[in-house]
């Protein structure tokens, strides 16, 4: 009689010590707002493939979520919002270096005009 | 005895779920040697210090859970973490880089665009200086009529005003030289011998000054800057008795302005 308690107050204290985890609402809102912000710079899932890394991840933390599987959707959504913010700075390098090589090849012009000049 | 039931359900728990998670001594490794690399980068340091602490905060933590037994999958998801933020603080800093890089690249741009004007605008003065001497050659300076050049009875078939085409090369001297000096303005005027009526000499002379007008227009000469003038068998060169004298008396002369397009009054 006083072991079934016991029981009932351990599954409980067990319960509350391994679902501690809250549903990680902010977070994938987070994640989403940085996989927006990747998109807006022009990042592609077929080119970047850190993209497409955060875009698996995503899924299956909304998979996750609808689960409850709280802590599993918040790792996922963590790694998906880097994801996509290393997606996201990965283009825009790309993009500075692109420009870097239009102007050498302004230069390269300039100066190969200028030596025929004098 | 309650905690120790929990820890143990939480390690299998924990354990089924890491079971495909790559091995988490090497995951941490490799998150601590790629924040010591960014961490040594004194352009990561001054550009993107924040992603290198935080690069720094998931490997410590990473770091922290690799000692307690059954957190693997939670090492790995840190040092993941970590391993993100060190390689986003290197894309931020290359970024950073490359703009300051394009600052230096187009003031250099800048700097040989200017040189190059200045070559070109050189050059156009020198290509200026050098059809001056060839329109100077080609006239007569007369104090009081300013610069004067001649063109021959050679350039027109008796009786007609059309221009030959030999004339085509001078022309283009002309033109030439009005586009480079665009303050210059210019009096055409025409001349003939005395065999002929007056009025049809007047007539003569007044439209083969006017077809140079012209040819001068259709290269782009605003005809502002064209005077034309005809003035029949007046102000002969030579004596009209000989062929010779009035093959020289039959011409068109071109007068220029000073290049501050100041032009000699007309006769």
């Amino acid at each position: 009689m006083t072991i079934r308690p016991l029981f009932a107050a351990l599954a409980v204290v067990t319960l509350a010590g391994c679902a501690a985890d809250p549903a990680p609402n902010e977070q994938m809102r987070l994640t989403q707002q940085a996989l927006e912000q990747a998109a807006a710079v022009g990042a592609v899932a077929d080119d970047v493939p850190e993209l497409k890394l955060a875009e698996t991840k995503l899924a299956q933390a909304k998979a996750d979520m609808a689960d409850e599987s709280y802590k599993d959707a918040r790792m996922q959504a963590e790694q998906a919002e880097l994801d996509a913010r290393l997606a996201e700075a990965r283009v825009l390098t790309q993009k500075s270096q692109e420009q870097l090589n239009v102007l050498n090849t302004r230069i390269t012009r300039l100066r190969k005009q200028l030596g025929d000049a004098q | 005895m309650n905690r120790l039931t929990c820890g143990l359900l939480l390690s299998s728990l924990v354990l089924a779920g890491c079971a495909s998670q790559p091995n988490s001594d090497t995951v941490l490794q490799q998150a601590g040697s790629d924040f010591q690399k960014v961490k040594e980068d004194s352009n990561v340091l001054r550009i993107a210090p924040k992603d290198v602490i935080r690069a720094g905060e998931s490997l410590a933590r990473a770091d922290r859970l690799s000692s307690y037994w059954g957190s693997g999958g939670d090492v790995v998801h840190y040092a993941y973490l970590s391993q993100r933020y060190s390689a986003i603080a290197r894309e931020h800093t290359e970024l950073v880089l490359n703009e300051e890089r394009a600052a230096k690249l187009e003031l250099e741009r800048q700097r040989l665009q200017l040189a190059l004007r200045e070559a070109k605008l050189l050059s156009v003065q020198q290509q200026g200086k050098w059809l001056e001497e060839q329109i100077a050659s080609l006239t007569t300076t007369q104090t009081d009529r300013g610069l004067v050049m001649t063109l021959g009875d050679v350039l027109f078939d008796t009786g007609q005003a059309e221009l030959k085409n030999s004339a085509n090369r001078t022309v283009l001297k002309i033109v030439q030289f009005l586009q480079l000096n665009p303050k210059r303005v210019v009096r055409i005027e025409g001349y003939t011998d005395s065999t002929g009526g007056e009025q049809e000499n007047l007539k003569l002379s007044r439209d083969r000054a006017q077809a140079v007008a012209d040819v001068l227009v259709d290269l782009g000469i605003d005809e502002k800057r064209i005077q034309v003038e005809g003035y029949g068998d007046q102000y002969p060169v030579e004596a009209n008795a000989s062929e010779r004298g009035r093959a020289q008396n039959r011409r068109v002369e071109i007068v220029f302005s000073d290049d501050k397009g100041q032009l000699g009054a007309a006769r």
